[in-house]
This record gives C-alpha cells, structure tokens and sequence, in this order.
C-alpha cells in the first residue's frame, strides 16, 4: 500500500521548538499550530471543521456563554468558549453587542438586563440548542488541537 | 439556520468523525474507517435511543 500523500509531505523530524509557541498559535486561530509544525494537510481540515462548527453554531443562534455567580458550569463553558482565541471575540460580539465576560451580580444592574435581554433574544429560537451544542463542540476541539500540537511539538506524538 | 433534528445530526457526525479521524489516525484508509465508524455510529445509537424513548411522554 502506498504511504500516505502527508507522510511523504512531512518532514522526518518536526521542528524541534518550546512546545508554547505552536500552542499559543494553535490557541490564535484553529490549525495554525499544526501548520507550523509541518502538518499542513490536518491544519486545512481542522481549521475548516472548527470554523464551520463554529459559524454553525453562531449561525443557529447559538450563544457564547458568560460567568454567572449562580451557575458554577457557566465557568466551565466561558472556558470553553475562550479556548476558541480571538474567534471568541467574535462569538461575544454576536451574542451580546459587546466583550461580556461575567454577569453583574446585582440584578437591578442595567448592564445586567441588558445581557439577559440579549440572551433570551437568542435563546427564544428555535435553533438556539443546536447553535450552543456546535459553538462548544468547536472550542472542545480546539482545546483538543492544543494539547495534540503540545504532544506533537514535544515528540511524545509522531 | 438548519431546522431539521436529522440534518443538524448528520452534519454534526460528520464533523466530529473527520476531526477524529485527523486527530488520531495517520493514513488516509485508517481515516475514511474511523470517519464512516465514528459518524455512523453516532447517527446510528443516536437514532436507536430516540426510538427507544419514544414511547416515553415528554411531560407527566
């Protein structure tokens, strides 16, 4: 069986870097830490299939999540969203107007209603679950990019 | 945007097999088994548990 077309692309060795820089490039825009590191061919596919989960998500009325004082998984989920880099800023853009990362804890604070207001906007459709379900599957797989360009960059993965 | 439970299903297979299949797999043939494994059976299970709670109300 011939070898596969990206085995024969790839450099034998990969670039022998501190593990960080590809990470943090992997962390600024999906796939780009893959593509430093030689892996072209999965940097294309995985850009693609983080950016349509992604545009999907925001699509389909999916809204970025934001840390509320009440709800302990909403830290979890604003990590998740985060880990999408600058594509975050976007997402937040989008669902709230602005860069919103926690609720008021007031709840007569206008900043405060004004967020929910913007929520239930977006959660009233009827897409809206479909929408969140992409958006955090997207920032689940770039955290996955991270650590396998870490693992990569690291020589524990070939 | 996608109103259609199955369609959203299938194209959200779809992305996580190819994602997977990237991730883990090295060649190309190893990748198309792990796609069409991965995507199918998540269309598959997913379609065999909505039969199943079908017969279960939605509200009590």
């Amino acid at each position: 069986m011939p070898a596969d077309r990206e085995e024969i692309d790839s450099p034998p060795a990969l670039r022998r870097v501190s593990p960080w820089l590809p990470c943090f490039l992997a962390w600024v825009f999906p796939g780009l830490g893959h593509f430093f590191l030689g892996k072209r061919r999965r940097a294309v596919v995985f850009c693609l299939v983080v950016l349509a989960s992604f545009t999907l998500g925001l699509g389909s009325s999916g809204c970025s999540s934001i840390i509320d004082g009440d709800q302990p998984l909403s830290y979890l989920a604003t990590f998740d969203n985060l880990a999408l880099g600058p594509l975050d800023l976007v997402g937040r853009l989008v669902t709230f107007g602005s860069l919103a990362y926690r609720l008021p804890v007031n709840p007569s604070d206008p900043r405060r209603l004004e967020l929910t207001d913007r929520l239930r906007t977006r959660v009233k459709q009827v897409t809206y679950e479909y929408g969140n379900t992409f958006l955090l599957t997207a920032g689940l797989m770039n955290i996955l990019l991270i650590l396998d360009v870490f693992d990569l960059a690291s020589g524990r993965k070939q | 945007m996608i109103r259609s439970h199955f369609l959203n299903l299938v194209v959200f297979s779809v992305l996580v097999g190819v994602f997977f299949a990237f991730l883990t797999q090295n060649t190309t043939r190893d990748r198309i088994r792990i796609m069409v494994l991965l995507g199918g059976a998540m269309i598959v299970l997913s379609l065999i548990i909505a039969y199943v709670m079908y017969p279960f109300p939605m509200r009590s």
